[in-house]
């Protein structure tokens, strides 16, 4: 017995020293690269970018389901995006509520013939429409098929070669496309961009834009608000250095739609389709040898609403992990494998043993440390000390994302709102990392049961001023 | 040293780390604020200076003085927002009297630093002041090997009409990506005498591989002059050049463009056949209205869908092509006249653009 707990405790040890210096090396990269892209955003000409025709034309998809609440506000407000040429396609997935008959009355809608080849197989259409009003707008009504079916759908519809899709319920910010092309400005080989997606909640909202933002009071929404800077600010960033990550957010994400239509769109059968989709393309990209980038620039940004209540994240949380569970079995060839490049070599096996397996690990860590606490095997004052040193690591590299986003957009002007933000980085290790790891537990228990849904999360919508 | 010990220097060492880190955003954010309320009134007392001079109710001099009290990047900021406002001579008289000031010349020698921040700096700089003087620097930042900078001074062609810079900027043309050559397309339009004696040369070039990005950009110019370079290009073997003759054909309602485009048509290549009947569309020459109904049968979907919506452009003519197709015996060309007549004249303008 004791020999096992040592054995394990050891292992444990050594898990955490290599995956913790990961994390350290990834901090580490995220700097000269929030640098180099503080600074090109800093110097953009966005006045003589919008003036000029050279940017790419942008289809920007929009699927939505049970959206009624918030459709009309989020057509509009991505209707009046600062930029030259682009045009909406929202696909309503067979939606129960009144979306469509919101978006018809709204944006007066007639029905056209379909124009375009159904190049990626959906559930059936029932109408095409445009709008009178608003002629950069297109809405598809079809059957009900998922999230990834109706972007497919609006892949399909879409005319332009870049695409990008948003959620329904995502505000993206007036100038966040314009930042969004800046890589294919820039001529990188570029199969994908990635933008911020930052939370909503406890934000001031007029006409479709966030117009103040503000770190939500409340602590659940407050927590997540560290969670997506730390998630985007060093994590993806550090990721752009080492061969690109595997998550463009579903929420905010621009791809080349030549690509799309080459691994045959959106994978509806997967749980999470923006992880699924990446992981696809690094390996349609590998595979041929074509030379790209998948990257991610911090500066665009759209802003999400994050759930409120405990029972509706836990249920986000586990469909994530479910969903990274599923990709990284599915596509389990190209773990350590050479043929994929630094994907194959770094970034898969760390999305494996570093994400999908942690809170296996940490669970094992806090039931053997009890186990070995109970037979007297573990000295107390040492198991307190690896637990505190453990939890003083995560409080580290949260605090570090506050830093990164002093350091660069400074989003949050109150100084109210930059203690908030102090106290939920030093906050989110005690009580809610042990919760998310539960979540993420749970997900392992349910995987395999291949739920598809849209992941239904109640609204609160935006505050207004 | 135990296993304890260690983890204990671990525990402080993180500690320290945690309330330096703590300290650092305090400091950062009030450092910030104090920079901020300093240089605010400054920026806001040179935009009054730059009005006043831009209605001509003050000298340069004052404008330079309020310049150099900025920042070097809050002023070069203030440059190039206001360039945008002034007028051309007047900020000409600017320009020229910047080129003495100590400042201006740091940044315009920071076309040469290692640090590409630097060199970005100065070629946003010379985007909006540069003058004949400058056309060696910004050569070397159109040149320079990171994107940002030659973006930026690429910006300067629109000022600085030399013909090194524009042969230098199109060189660069074929190796860019299309969004970058876009931009550079852009703003060559203004250089566009320098420009057009040079692609005249490039056409020339049978054999070079970068032949079809070339005529890419030509044809973005809109410029008749191109026309018969286009026509000729019409029989090059590569299916990608003839692609971009038949796009370009299309804005030169001429009857060589018809007769190059007539040929086209008739392509082995659907792109270059798609390329071709929209060309005719834009024309819409009736004589070439065989032709385009004749593609209505083609056994590509794009190359019908760019018939059916050129017969649109033919007017009544067209249209009629189109209803008779709709009853006609060829299955594919029946389905696309009834997909394109059941269009409203928004869908097909939109389709158009």
């Amino acid at each position: 017995m004791s020999v096992l707990i040592h054995t394990t405790d050891v292992v444990i040890l050594v898990y955490f020293l290599v995956l913790n210096t990961f994390y350290a090396l990834l901090l580490v990269l995220a700097i000269p690269e929030i640098w180099e892209q503080t600074r090109l955003a800093e110097d953009e000409d966005f006045q003589r970018l919008m003036q000029s025709d050279a940017l790419p034309p942008i289809t920007i998809l929009v699927p939505a389901y049970n959206e009624s609440a918030t459709i009309e506000a989020s057509v509009t407000a991505i209707l009046t995006l600062e930029y030259r040429n682009f045009e909406i396609v929202v696909v309503n997935d067979g939606s129960k509520d009144d979306t469509l008959e919101r978006l018809r009355h709204a944006f007066d809608l007639y029905e056209v013939p379909r124009t375009y080849p159904e190049a990626i197989a959906t559930q059936p259409l029932r109408a095409v429409y445009r709008s009178r009003a608003r002629t950069r707008l297109l809405v598809i009504d079809k059957e009900n098929g998922g999230k990834a079916d109706s972007l497919n759908a609006a892949i399909n519809a879409s005319r332009f070669p870049l695409v990008i899709a948003v959620d329904a319920d995502t505000l993206i910010e007036p100038d966040a496309l314009l930042r969004l092309t800046r890589p294919f400005l820039l001529g990188g080989q570029i199969a994908a961009v990635g933008g911020t997606v930052r939370v909503a909640n406890g934000c001031t909202v007029a006409d479709g834009r966030v117009t103040d933002a503000r770190v939500p009071r409340a602590f659940l929404p407050g927590i997540q608000v560290v969670e997506y800077l730390r998630a985007f600010l060093f994590g993806r960033l550090g990721w752009n250095r080492l061969g690109g990550s595997l998550v463009i957010s579903g929420a905010f994400g621009l791809f080349r739609k030549d690509y799309l239509h080459a691994i045959g769109g959106y994978d509806v059968a997967s749980v999470v389709e923006d992880l699924d989709l990446v992981v696809r393309l690094h390996g349609y990209l590998q595979r041929r040898k074509i030379p790209y980038e998948i990257t991610f620039i911090p500066d665009p940004v759209a802003w999400t609403e994050v759930p409120e209540s405990l029972r509706i994240l836990s249920r986000q949380r586990e469909r994530w992990h479910r969903g990274l569970i599923a990709g990284m079995w599915r596509h389990k060839g190209m773990l350590f494998n050479p043929r994929y490049g630094r994907v194959g070599l770094v970034a898969m096996p760390f999305f494996t043993f570093g994400e999908m397996l942690a809170p296996l690990v940490e669970v094992l860590g806090y039931g053997i440390t009890a186990l070995g606490l109970t037979y007297g095997i573990v000295n107390t004052s040492f198991a307190l000390l690896f637990l505190l040193v453990a939890w003083g690591y995560g409080m580290l590299l949260s605090l570090w994302a506050v830093v990164l986003e002093e350091a660069s957009f400074r989003r949050y002007r109150r100084a109210g709102d930059l203690v908030r933000l102090i106290l939920y980085a030093m906050l989110e290790t005690f009580g809610y990392r042990q919760l998310t790891v539960w979540w993420r537990l749970r997900a392992f228990a349910t995987v395999w049961k291949h739920t598809r849904r849209w992941g239904d999360m109640t609204r609160k919508g935006f505050s207004t001023p | 040293m135990t296993s304890r010990q260690f983890l204990l220097i671990v525990a402080i060492a993180q500690g320290t780390l945690l309330l330096a880190l703590v300290t650092l955003i305090i400091l950062n954010r009030w450092i910030r604020l104090r920079r901020k309320a300093r240089v605010h009134p400054r920026r806001l007392e040179l935009d009054a200076v730059m009005q006043a001079w831009a209605m001509g109710q003050s000298s340069p001099d004052e404008v330079l003085q309020g310049l150099g009290r900025l920042p070097l990047p809050l002023a070069i900021e203030a440059l190039v927002t206001w360039s945008a406002r002034v007028a051309g001579e007047r900020w000409q008289e600017l320009a020229r009297a910047l080129e003495n000031r100590w400042w201006a010349r740091a940044v315009r020698a920071n076309s040469r630093s290692a640090r590409w921040w630097k060199r970005l700096e100065c070629a946003r700089f010379l985007s909006v002041v540069a003058t004949t003087h400058d056309v060696g620097r910004v050569l070397r930042l159109l040149r320079d090997r990171h994107p940002a900078v030659q973006l930026a001074a690429a910006t300067t062609l629109e000022r600085v009409g030399s013909p090194v810079l524009v042969t230098a900027a199109l060189e660069q043309l074929p190796f860019l990506g299309p969004t970058v050559q876009a931009y550079y397309a852009s703003v060559l339009k203004r250089a566009r005498p320098a420009v057009l004696r040079h692609l005249k040369q490039l056409f020339r070039r049978l054999d070079d591989p970068r032949l079809p990005r070339i005529i890419e950009f030509a044809g973005r110019l809109d410029e008749p002059v191109l026309r018969e370079g286009f026509t000729t290009l019409a029989t090059h073997p590569e299916a990608e050049v003839r692609t971009q003759v038949a796009r370009a054909l299309g804005k030169f309602p001429h009857a060589e463009s018809v007769a190059a485009l007539s040929f086209l048509v008739h392509d082995d290549a659907w792109p270059v056949r798609a390329q071709a009947t929209r060309s005719l569309g834009m024309i819409a020459d009736q004589n070439t209205l065989p032709a385009v109904r004749d593609a209505l049968r083609d056994p590509e979907w794009w190359v019908r869908l760019r018939a059916g919506l050129a017969l649109i452009r033919f007017g009544a003519a067209g249209r009629n092509a189109l209803l008779e197709a709709e009853v006609g015996a060829h299955a594919e060309a029946r389905a696309m006249a009834g997909l394109i007549l059941g269009l409203s004249s928004q869908a097909l303008a939109e389709y158009a653009a």
